[in-house]
């Protein structure tokens, strides 16, 4: 379509170094954005701010606040636009979490089947609420609303992996498991 | 020869333990394990199969030590003696836990393609016709007639128009628009065609939640061997189709939202009229439909408008795919026609309540939907009856409490998660349910008085009647509902502070 213009390649520089160079004052995160928007194929005249998001997200782990002009700028928005869509969404974040992301399932059939319970074993073990990371940075725990598990909950995700019919005692085991760097499933 | 073993590769299959099964038994050279779709009998897995003389040989709640006498033929129920699935009238989820879901062979096998080769060879006005005389509406929740909303799009004249997917099944106790992209994915992709040809889009968009990773990877993966197929086209153009993901919103189930969403903006909703049908994604016609309707619309194809029109009741054509869960026995996927009381259903499918549980209250269509004592269940399951009685069937998400269940922290859960949710953009249900959500919070830890529950109730109707979509419009239903029907509950917890001065 004709709306989709690539983003010229003449842009380039040095092989390996964002189109802007490395400014001295730049924090390592922004390093690490400039990187990202320097992969971008993004079609100038439609430029996808959530997108974007996600594609930085995904490489620096969060969004750094402090990278939104230079975002704002690569995507030939405001800024205002990007702070908007960056807090709109639960799932982008603006800090680094934890090694481990602990998220609890809230879904009204997680409920019914006692998954609140889990969420006192969680605050009992880790000493955090949602959106907390414990202080040694270990884990981070987010609730969710309904990963579509509900016929087999309660439900518990830890970092990508889904688990059902979690009972204290599996959520205790999960949580050793991520303590000892296991790469196991838990049973 | 090794043995051919079935297991589900399903997201709740394997959250309740099949990859430990697959695992433990990869190095067994006896036995040949395939990956397939879900049966939705969630209360069997992980659920083992194999191929018998009367259809599939079943090993339900399967341990690794169990494969033994899987190998030896020992102790396998016959399918046909499973009462939940027997009873079923399955259409759309007819070949599930059959099939590797990316295998376009099987999916060949079972005619996945046959409604897709007959809307070819039909004009868009045809195609348009079939819809209407199948009489689907939507099952995402508005149940709006599908071929108004295409024919809409079709005599809409723009250079380009847009078929989106909408993958964002939010709902809390909804999961057959998961089970469909991971499990038969082709489906989905040949319904968006369909709709693509009827009303001449050549691009289109699955908008999938960051909650179902698995059926996004799915998608995508169909999409591809779609691709390297040449099956992406519509009348011999090339149909561009793209898996987006989401970002947590729930409000970007609405489809105004999805769409603001979709163009990378904030998930705000916006007024209807204009209509995306009419001015759409990017200002251009487009089709925002449910995932289970376009995999309907792939089976009306199929089996012709006429067989749809003849299932159900007389407002409520075709099957409803009800998806139960919470305190009951059988948890799982159930398709039959529209119109079997909710009673019947709990019972008869879900098997009743859980060992020791008793039925306390039944919650139909989501976090925006009603709850039911056990004195409504007579209820039939369709559109009418649950317009009457002010409710809605939503997406089919049927979640039973128990007695153990605190009814006013279950009212405060679903404020608490409307506020969180809502997207700001109308006051009604921006402080609406900030408000609300204060004042069950008051109720909840013993502070309320007979005021606030008053005020409760006055809040409520007024983010009914002004809120600009559903989400605060219903929103407040599962609260107005807990109160009427368990208002005793809600009355002590006011007691306990009047008690104390």
């Amino acid at each position: 379509m004709s709306d989709e213009r690539q983003r010229p390649s003449s842009h380039e520089t040095a092989r390996g170094s964002p189109p802007t160079g490395r400014q001295p004052d730049m924090t390592d995160q922004q390093q690490s954005v400039a990187s990202v928007i320097h992969s971008w194929h993004m079609p100038l005249a439609r430029p996808n701010i959530l997108k974007a998001l996600l594609s930085i997200q995904e490489h620096v782990g969060y969004v750094p606040p402090e990278s939104i002009p230079q975002i704002a700028e690569a995507l030939g928005v405001t800024e205002s636009q990007i702070a908007g869509v960056l807090t709109y969404y639960p799932d982008l974040h603006t800090h680094q979490r934890g090694g481990h992301l602990i998220r609890l399932c809230l879904g009204e059939a997680c409920i019914a089947n006692r998954g609140m319970r889990l969420l006192a074993e969680l605050t009992d073990e880790l000493r955090i609420g949602f959106g907390g990371t414990t202080i040694d940075g270990r884990f981070t725990l987010e609730r969710v609303y309904c990963l579509g598990n509900c016929g087999v909950g309660p439900t518990v995700m830890v970092d990508d992996v889904i688990y059902g019919r979690v009972t204290g005692a599996a959520l205790r085991t999960l949580l050793q498991r991520c303590q000892g760097g296991s790469q196991e499933p838990a049973s | 020869m090794a043995t051919r073993v079935y297991l589900s590769n399903d997201t709740s299959a394997r959250a309740a333990g099949a990859d430990q099964l697959a695992n433990a038994w990869s190095l067994d050279s006896e036995i040949q394990i395939t990956r397939t779709s879900s049966r939705g009998a969630l209360f069997l897995e992980p659920l083992v199969e194999r191929d018998g003389t009367n259809g599939r040989l079943l090993w339900p709640l399967a341990k690794p030590d169990d494969l033994p006498r899987i190998k030896a033929g020992l102790g396998g129920i016959e399918i046909s003696k499973v009462p939940f699935l027997a009873r079923q009238q399955r259409a759309v989820f007819a070949h599930f836990g059959m099939a590797e879901p990316l295998s376009l062979a099987n999916y060949q096998a079972t005619n996945g393609w046959r409604g897709i080769e007959r809307a070819a060879g039909l004009s868009p006005d045809g195609i348009i016709a079939e819809m209407k005389v199948s009489e689907l509406r939507g099952r995402g929740g508005a149940a709006f007639p599908v071929w108004e909303k295409w024919d809409i799009a079709r005599r809409t004249h723009a250079e380009c128009k847009y078929v989106v997917a909408n993958a964002d099944e939010g709902d809390a106790g909804t999961y057959c628009d998961r089970m469909i992209m991971e499990g038969e994915p082709f489906r989905l992709i040949a319904g968006m065609l369909i709709c693509a040809k009827a009303i001449g889009a050549d691009r289109g968009y699955i908008y999938c939640r960051w909650e179902y990773p698995a059926a996004a990877a799915t998608m995508q993966a169909a999409i591809d061997a779609c691709q390297r197929g040449g099956l992406l086209t519509v009348d011999g153009k090339k149909f561009q189709l793209e898996v987006f993901r989401g970002a947590g919103s729930y409000v970007c189930g609405e489809e105004t939202a999805l769409l603001s969403s979709l163009e990378g903006g904030r998930g705000m909703v916006k007024v209807r009229p204009p209509y995306p049908a009419v001015a759409g994604l990017y200002g251009k016609p487009t089709i925002v439909s449910n995932v289970l309707t376009f995999a309907t619309v792939t089976e009306i194809f199929s089996r012709g408008a006429a067989w749809h029109a003849s299932l159900g009741t007389a407002r409520s054509k075709g099957t409803v795919a009800l998806q139960l869960s919470g305190r009951i026995k059988q948890p799982g996927l159930v398709e039959i026609p529209f119109g079997a009381s909710l009673g019947e259903v709990i019972e008869q499918f879900g098997g009743g309540m859980a060992d020791g549980a008793q039925f306390k209250a039944v919650q139909v269509g989501g976090p925006l939907g009603s709850l039911f004592p056990a004195s409504q269940l007579h209820i039939k399951l369709c559109f009418a009856e649950f317009h009457e009685a002010g409710a809605v069937l939503g997406h089919g998400g049927i979640v039973v409490f128990d007695h153990e269940t605190d009814m006013v922290e279950l009212a405060r859960h679903y404020m608490t998660f409307t506020a969180d949710e809502s997207c700001g953009k109308c006051a009604p249900c921006r402080i609406g349910s900030m408000r609300g959500r204060e004042l069950l919070e008051r109720i909840h830890n013993g502070q309320g008085t007979a005021a606030d529950l008053a005020l409760l109730a006055d809040l409520g109707d007024t983010m009914k009647a002004t809120s600009l979509c559903a989400h605060g419009a219903r929103g407040p239903y599962p609260v107005l509902t807990a109160i009427e029907h368990f208002g005793d509950e809600f009355q002590k917890k006011l007691q306990a502070r009047s008690g104390h001065i």
